[in-house]
């Protein structure tokens, strides 16, 4: 465990030396921003809402989803993959953690800074152009929170789970390409799930997309369906478990295909 | 001549070394080509719960993206060279010396150093957005609107080429990709997919006088369209397209040659 936490911090003070990129990415992120902002404003003008999202709504949806890019890493990550091809893997291996909960302690440190660097910084450059709505009271805002860790939780897992293609194929930027292919539509990221056809949500809701962006936005803006709460909450915690379980069978698989060259 | 006989002889290298690997190829194709696709895939299911957006049908919408999307594909294939992100490592390590060295035009050399292939994927991608536009959109097609359609692709080539071109300049000092730049290109993009008519009075006002960006597609395709012009431009407005596009590559390659003069190596 102690172990665990050094990686961590380590990771975060690494990622703090990147400022330049940090304001940067902030700049990308806020004119993607203003560009959907944009569209959704047009189609929602104020007084109509749609499953709840109103122009208000949708615009800090914009700003959620924004914030959450580099603190979820939504455009899927490449770090695991690399290591496999560099060889460097075989130096992780030997270290007293399972291959799993060390990339988990590495990413855990950057997050915690893009948490704050990428995220909170991010909705109040946000804030100067558009009105953005908060959560209602302290409980929605406590469950957000919860739910936005069990978001880090499921989206670290798929994009290990997608790496570890690296161990059977020499491509796997491809692979995770595909990955954030299907993301960018189900999660929400692209266009808020409430705005989709009914028949499209409903389908995305068989996959664990929406539970990387779409529930821990809802939450935060109060429009879950009555009595959903917990099973929205549940699913992401299911949805955690599965892809871990996964990525811990298929590292082992993994590991039996490896072959490290000395020199 | 000199110059483009070169260009050529660059281009067929970089096309036989990238089809060494047929299979990764192809997926590459499929994969950026899909993309790009899923987003616009998003975008229509939302356009068309809701019938449109400010007066634009889903299919207008589309005949937007897909010109923008075939436009910014070819440029980045064409200009890949001057992709920032391939460019600044030259600088960095030293290798931008060894071309200013051999005596053959430095442009040339560094156009011909890449071109990215496999972008086709994101130009099939805008052909299918495009005639998915078209068919959904009951547009008389003159003589007139059919030959200027590859003059306004054509411009948007070379102005988001010219943008390119500036971007990389700049890493003569910056060292670093800028990423601003990318704001422009990327940004651009996905900026010029929409009607102008959704955005705030100072973007638009942005994207009008300082980086013309709304003469390049939303103007003409109010042309191509049959659409009125809710701003009040001149009529000739759908024709600025390919003024604007040489006036900017002007002055991109002004600033590309005198970035050269100026250019200081790292020493790496």
């Amino acid at each position: 465990m102690r172990f665990f936490w050094e990686v961590v911090r380590r990771a975060f003070r690494q990622e703090t030396t990147y400022r330049l990129a940090m304001w940067a990415g902030l700049a990308t992120n806020l004119f993607f921003g203003l560009v959907r902002a944009a569209l959704l404003t047009a189609l929602l003008p104020a007084g109509a809402a749609v499953n709840g999202m109103d122009a208000a709504a949708s615009v800090t949806y914009v700003a959620l989803t924004q914030a959450m890019i580099a603190f979820l890493r939504i455009f899927g990550m490449t770090d695991v993959s690399k290591s496999v091809y560099s060889g460097q893997v075989a130096m992780d291996l030997l270290k007293p953690t399972h291959l799993y909960t060390l990339w988990m302690g590495r990413e855990l440190g950057k997050a915690g800074f893009n948490l704050w660097g990428r995220g909170v910084i991010f909705m109040a450059l946000f804030a100067l152009f558009h009105p953005l709505v908060f959560p209602g009271s302290l409980g929605q805002a406590g469950w957000f929170l919860v739910s936005l860790g069990l978001s880090w939780l499921v989206s670290f897992s798929w994009n290990f789970l997608v790496n570890l293609a690296a161990f059977w194929t020499p491509d796997a930027r491809g692979v995770a390409r595909m990955g954030f292919l299907i993301s960018g539509v189900l999660s929400g990221f692209y266009m808020p799930l409430q705005l989709m056809p009914e028949w499209f949500t409903r389908l995305c809701y068989w996959t664990p997309f929406p539970s990387l962006i779409n529930t821990p936005v809802e939450i935060y803006l109060g429009i879950v369906p009555a009595g959903e709460l917990g099973v929205r909450l549940g699913l992401q915690l299911v949805w955690f478990l599965v892809l871990a379980a996964a990525s811990q069978a298929v590292v082992r698989l993994g590991i039996r295909k490896l072959v490290i060259q000395g020199g | 001549m000199r110059s483009l006989t070169l260009y050529r002889r660059l281009l067929s290298i970089q096309l036989r070394s990238q089809m060494q690997y047929r299979m990764s190829f192809l997926m590459d194709v499929l994969s950026t080509g899909l993309l790009n696709g899923t987003y616009f895939f998003s975008v229509a299911l939302v356009l068309n719960r809701f019938g449109g957006v400010v007066g634009w049908t889903v299919g207008e919408v589309a005949f937007l993206v897909g010109v923008a999307e075939i436009a910014f594909g070819l440029t980045d294939m064409i200009f890949s060279g001057f992709d920032a992100d391939t460019f600044s490592p030259m600088v960095r390590q030293g290798q931008f010396d060894q071309l200013l060295l051999r005596p053959v035009n430095i442009t040339v050399q560094v156009l011909g150093s890449s071109f990215l292939l496999r972008r086709l994927g994101r130009i099939l991608q805008g052909v299918i957005i495009l005639a998915y536009g078209l068919w959904m959109t009951p547009v008389v097609w003159t003589a007139a609107k059919s030959l200027y359609l590859p003059v306004v692709i054509a411009s948007q080539v070379v102005l988001m080429g010219a943008i390119f071109i500036f971007g990389t300049t700049l890493t003569f000092w910056t060292i670093e990709r800028v990423e601003a730049v990318n704001i422009l290109t990327y940004g651009g993009v996905e900026m010029m997919g929409y009607p102008m008519d959704i955005y705030s009075k100072g973007m638009r006002r942005f994207f009008t006088y300082v980086v013309p960006f709304i003469f390049m597609n939303y103007y003409p395709a109010l042309y191509f369209l049959g659409k009125t012009d809710p701003f009040g431009f001149p009529a000739a407005a759908p024709f600025f397209a390919p003024l604007v596009a040489a006036a900017g590559m002007g002055l991109a390659l002004w600033f590309w040659r005198w970035g050269i003069t100026h250019y200081q190596s790292t020493g790496s």
